[in-house]
């Protein structure tokens, strides 16, 4: 169990990116989370995603950390 | 030849299925009909109709009751027609002097041990025996009735709905057969020989305490008053009938609702029903009564705040209250403040308007629905392998299986219709395997043949199901040319590569799912080796953090071994409530317009924008559970929630009634002050599915209709409250009809293009996609290819089994799996309303014998049950079904805090609850919880305020 709601954003990004790690090579998976995420997280969730990831203290899995790096990627280039 | 039947007409004997026809002669009239007809149904067939008592056309011929004897040029003399078959050439006679004496003495001695009291009788002008006794033309009763009969025979009143009138019965064995062939229960049976034969329930016990699970089908075959619902000896029999869905679970039966005036008499299942073919249950069948409850909510009524008392108001009143507070909350927080949930237990038009009002007049995506919390890893995973999130085959599909893989299902409780065709194939040869922690009692089906039972723990379905697909690799039973030519052929490499790993070995995964590894191979080669194979799952594969692996991974395994695209194969998602299907169909979910489009679609979105005339968001919204987190966080205030009790269903009660609290606005649409109402800030009276009219769409993609039989206790459907709530918005909705809001569904989405109201009262329903590729329907999906990708193959996915961090350990040392029972509905809203209540009162805790030993625990025992999320108790059952070290309970009462001990864990990809496992520890209490108290006290209060709102109502009248 997580408790609070980034520990929550967290939990799912890295769950996502365990579940798909047979999927082929770190980036391969990045790119599935990428996916993932684009097609079914709210602006909300991605918000806070980007959040955690910018305080550096969370604890990502290295896939899961590319695509929240890759995300926020866009999301600055499109800003 | 197409034989033309009128469903309203009994024809005495099942239809035959040979496609060789027969010539013969009934009474001078040349008939043709397929080889293995009866004579009773060839002269029926043709409106020659030959009287009869024992026989009826859902079941097997019997012969018992002689009355329908023929005779027959060249055979000796008077064979019953029921079960003498057609013969090429054959001439029959089915009236002359003869015949007519033998059938009136035959009556002569059925009546002379009847009682004479067919005007007070409640089968008065609805009874066989009194036709038939008037067809033969029976005039007199030779033997006078002072001789040995049974006419004190004292009736048994035991089961709520119906009564067993033994003094009535002509121990014609229509019950029994029912029981046996149509139900597959096989409870009823002919006690004794002779002058004492009786029909006999269980060990000669009353109906209640008998195995029998109160489905009807006795009572439908009684062609006298013995076995008559109470209903009907109550309130006389109905004058008019119409034909609409019921609204419990995803099997989504036919039935007659009989009516007198706006009055509902009885429920009886329609012969004509696609899904279910004249058969029941006992909640569609008898379980209405929550219609006419005293505690439905007739008024709308609105508070400030939910320590206030209710207010009664007009609809007027309420509705702008609701939508000025809505208005004002966006005006202060912005436009993604506010959201709403659609419900799987309204109609599709319903639906379909929630979603659009949230899109449309609220400005964005944050629409979800209850699918949410069941079967949203179906819609995921089937999308991702198959290219559709439905399921493949009819339900009528499996008369064709060899062999059945049920997996975390359990149909004979939650889809008891479905779980009775089932059975009967099951009872005509086809193999079992069911996959499954529990003892389920499919595996307890009579005459069941060969079966298997694979105990796997709670939270390994991935590794069992990669488990079996490894054995079907590696040891060759794969379809090769169907994978060649239907499946994409890189991701069926990768995942061929994946699955041989020997990691997924059977004999390596026992470890895991504590299942033998010998098991999994023979369940394996069972499956494989079977010309047609068919997966059946339920909320026992997708409540789980792996749920939608465990959907892509039946998906592979269907798709392994070729079984897809024909009768008798597939995969088949069993859905929860009655419209899941529909309520996905119409999107529901953040992330999809109806029919599966997604937002970002911007093809899709234009369609939808000049048609609605909004521009709409092209970024996913909030799920359920985002919305419960953003409302803690203060940046969600408003929900408008229809025909859903999220503060029931939804897990780790006390995060959703925090979330709930924190709302500025609550809008709730119900037909009941139910657990989420008590959060409320307006609530407006629901309709049930008998006060309106609209469709359902079931676990089959049949879309059905819905048909209102009484008016809406507080004057509006349901559809009609989403349209008034919308224009007090300034967003217009103007719909006369809900024909007209399928028209417009019709338009938007493509699996439904050729959908209207008129083509469904030609058909009788569709099985969507229904466009032009498909004008009828498609009854089985996938025959040709699949609707993904440019080649239209399916895709295999590599399905990596990830453990659940919900880990038994010292502390909470066993797992908890939570279900569903017969007799009660979901949240038990509606059937804790009814007298199902007779069957299952209370929410138990089932618990493995081993384990309460330990604990010293027996049966009726009160229990804490204590998880990583909270505390509940419950009284224990001690019960051999379990394995050691799980514990099982339902969900369908309130008050049972069930949801108190589940957590927050939820699938990968949708965020489906994990409610199938919850690491616990029980122990003897002999107090309720601390929730539990707070519930209760909470309870009372939300109550009193609501009788509150009635009596001050009366009082201004």
């Amino acid at each position: 169990m997580f408790h609070t709601e980034e520990e929550s954003i967290v939990t799912m990004i890295n769950h996502i990116a365990q579940n798909n790690v047979s999927a082929g090579s770190e980036s391969e998976v990045a790119d599935i989370v990428e996916n993932h995420i684009t097609k079914f997280w709210s602006r909300r969730m991605k918000k806070i995603l980007a959040a955690q990831l910018a305080s550096g203290t969370a604890e990502f899995e290295p896939a899961a950390k590319l695509a929240a790096e890759q995300l926020s990627a866009k999301v600055n280039v499109s800003a | 030849m197409l034989q033309h039947f009128d469903p309203n007409k009994d024809y005495g004997t099942p239809a035959s299925l040979s496609e060789k026809m027969v010539t013969l002669e009934i009474d001078g009239v040349e008939i043709t009909v397929p080889e293995g007809t009866s004579v009773m149904r060839a002269a029926a067939l043709h409106d020659i109709n030959i009287p009869k008592l024992c026989a009826s056309d859902n079941l097997e011929a019997f012969g018992s009751c002689r009355i329908c004897a023929v005779q027959i040029e060249g055979r000796r003399g008077t064979p019953a027609s029921c079960t003498t078959p057609v013969d090429a050439g054959m001439k029959v006679t089915t009236q002359n002097d003869k015949l007519a004496k033998l059938r009136r003495n035959i009556m002569e001695l059925y009546i002379s041990d009847h009682p004479l009291d067919c005007l007070t009788c409640p089968a008065n002008g609805d009874c066989e025996l009194q036709d038939m006794a008037g067809a033969v033309g029976l005039r007199e009763v030779r033997y006078g009735f002072d001789g040995n009969n049974h006419l004190d025979a004292p009736k048994d009143q035991s089961n709520p709905y119906f009564t067993f009138d033994a003094s009535k019965c002509i121990v014609c064995s229509r019950c029994v057969r029912a029981c046996e062939e149509v139900q597959g229960t096989f409870a009823l049976t002919i006690d004794g020989r002779g002058f004492d034969s009786k029909v006999a329930a269980g060990q000669d016990e009353d109906f209640l305490d008998s195995e029998c699970v109160s489905c009807g089908a006795c009572v439908q075959a009684c062609p006298t008053a013995t076995l008559m619902e109470n209903s009907v000896i109550d309130m006389g029999t109905p004058e008019h009938s119409v034909t609409t869905t019921c609204a419990y679970c995803g099997v989504g039966c036919s039935f007659k609702a009989e009516m007198k005036g706006d009055q509902l008499v009885r429920m009886v299942p329609a012969k004509e029903g696609d899904a279910n073919h004249g058969h029941s249950c006992v909640k569609g069948r008898f379980a209405f009564g929550y219609a006419t409850h005293k505690d439905r909510i007739k008024a709308p009524m609105i508070r400030d705040s939910i320590d206030q008392p209710w207010k009664e108001v007009s609809w007027e009143e309420a509705i702008g209250f609701a939508a000025k507070r809505l208005k004002e909350i966006q005006a202060q927080y912005g436009r993604e403040s506010i959201g709403g949930i659609t419900s799987s237990r309204c109609t599709n038009e319903e639906t379909y308007l929630v979603q659009k009002l949230i899109r449309a007049a609220f400005g964005n995506n944050n629409t979800d629905t209850c699918a949410r919390v069941c079967h949203s890893p179906t819609g995921y995973g089937l999308k991702q392998t198959l290219g559709e999130s439905a399921g493949t085959q009819t339900f009528d599909s499996v008369m064709f299986s060899d062999c059945i893989l049920v997996i975390g299902a359990n149909p004979t409780d939650a889809h008891p219709v479905f779980g009775s065709l089932m059975r009967r194939r099951l009872r005509e040869g086809a193999s079992l395997i069911v996959a499954d922690p529990r003892e389920i009692d499919l595996l307890s089906t009579p005459h069941l043949g060969n079966s298997t039972h694979l105990p796997l723990r709670p939270g390994t379905n991935v590794a069992m199901v990669n488990a079996l697909a490894h054995v079907v690799v590696t040891e060759g039973y794969e379809d090769k040319d169907f994978i060649a030519s239907r499946c994409e052929g890189d991701a069926y490499a990768k995942w061929r590569e994946f699955i041989i790993e020997e990691r997924h070995a059977p004999e390596n995964v026992e470890e895991i799912t504590g299942v033998k590894a010998e098991k999994v191979r023979e369940a394996a080669r069972k499956f494989a080796t079977a010309k047609n194979a068919s997966i059946y799952y339920g909320l026992g594969v997708t409540e789980h953090s792996q749920g939608s692996t465990t959907v892509m991974g039946i998906a592979n395994l269907a798709l392994a071994t070729g079984n897809m695209g024909r009768e008798g194969v597939g995969v088949n998602p069993l859905r929860g409530q009655n419209n899941v299907q529909g309520s996905c169909d119409m999107g529901s979910f953040p992330h999809e317009l109806p029919g599966y489009q997604h937002v970002s679609d911007a093809v899709a979105r234009a369609r939808f924008e000049k048609v609605w005339g909004v521009q709409l968001d092209d970024e996913p919204g909030l799920r359920i559970p985002n919305m419960f987190d953003a409302a803690l966080s203060g940046e969600f205030r408003a929900m408008y929630v229809q025909g859903e009790d999220i503060a029931q269903s939804d897990p780790n009660t006390q995060h959703v009634e925090a979330a709930l609290s924190a709302l500025d606005c609550l809008i709730v649409q119900d037909i009941f002050l139910n657990e989420t109402a008590k959060f409320a800030h307006v609530l407006l009276p629901g309709s049930t599915f008998l006060e309106k009219n609209g469709t359902f769409t079931n676990a089959e993609r049949r879309i059905n209709r819905v048909r209102k039989v009484m008016p809406p206790v507080a004057g509006k459907e349901d559809w009609e409250v989403t349209v008034e709530l919308s224009n007090a918005l300034g967003y217009p909705m103007n719909y006369a009809h809900p024909s007209e809001i399928m028209d417009e569904i019709a338009q938007l989405t493509p699996s439904f293009a050729n959908v209207s109201y008129d083509m469904l009262e030609k058909h009788g329903s569709l099985q969507w996609p229904c466009n032009d590729e498909f004008p009828m329907g498609s009854p089985i999906m996938h025959t040709e290819s699949f609707p993904i990708g440019d080649e239209g193959k399916a895709l295999f996915a590599v399905t990596e089994f990830v453990p659940t961090t919900e880990r038994a350990n010292g502390r909470f040392p066993l797992l908890l799996t939570t279900g569903r029972i017969l007799s009660q509905y979901n949240v038990g809203a509606q059937t804790r309303r009814t007298d199902n209540q007779a069957w299952h009162d209370e929410d138990i805790l089932d618990i493995h014998p081993h384990d309460a030993e330990e604990r010293g625990i027996k049966t009726g025992d009160w229990l804490g049950i204590t998880s990583r999320a909270g505390q509940t108790v419950l009284r224990a059952r001690v019960a051999e079904r379990m394995q050691p070290g799980v514990v099982y309970t339902t969900f369908h009462h309130p008050g049972s805090g069930a949801n108190v001990i589940t957590t927050n864990n939820s699938d990968w990809a949708t965020n489906c609850p994990e409610y199938k496992v919850t690491a616990v520890q029980v122990e003897k209490v002999s107090q309720p919880s601390e929730w539990q108290k707070n519930f209760q006290d909470n309870h009372e209060r939300q109550n009193e305020f609501l009788r509150g709102a009635a009596s001050s109502a009366d009082a201004v009248k």
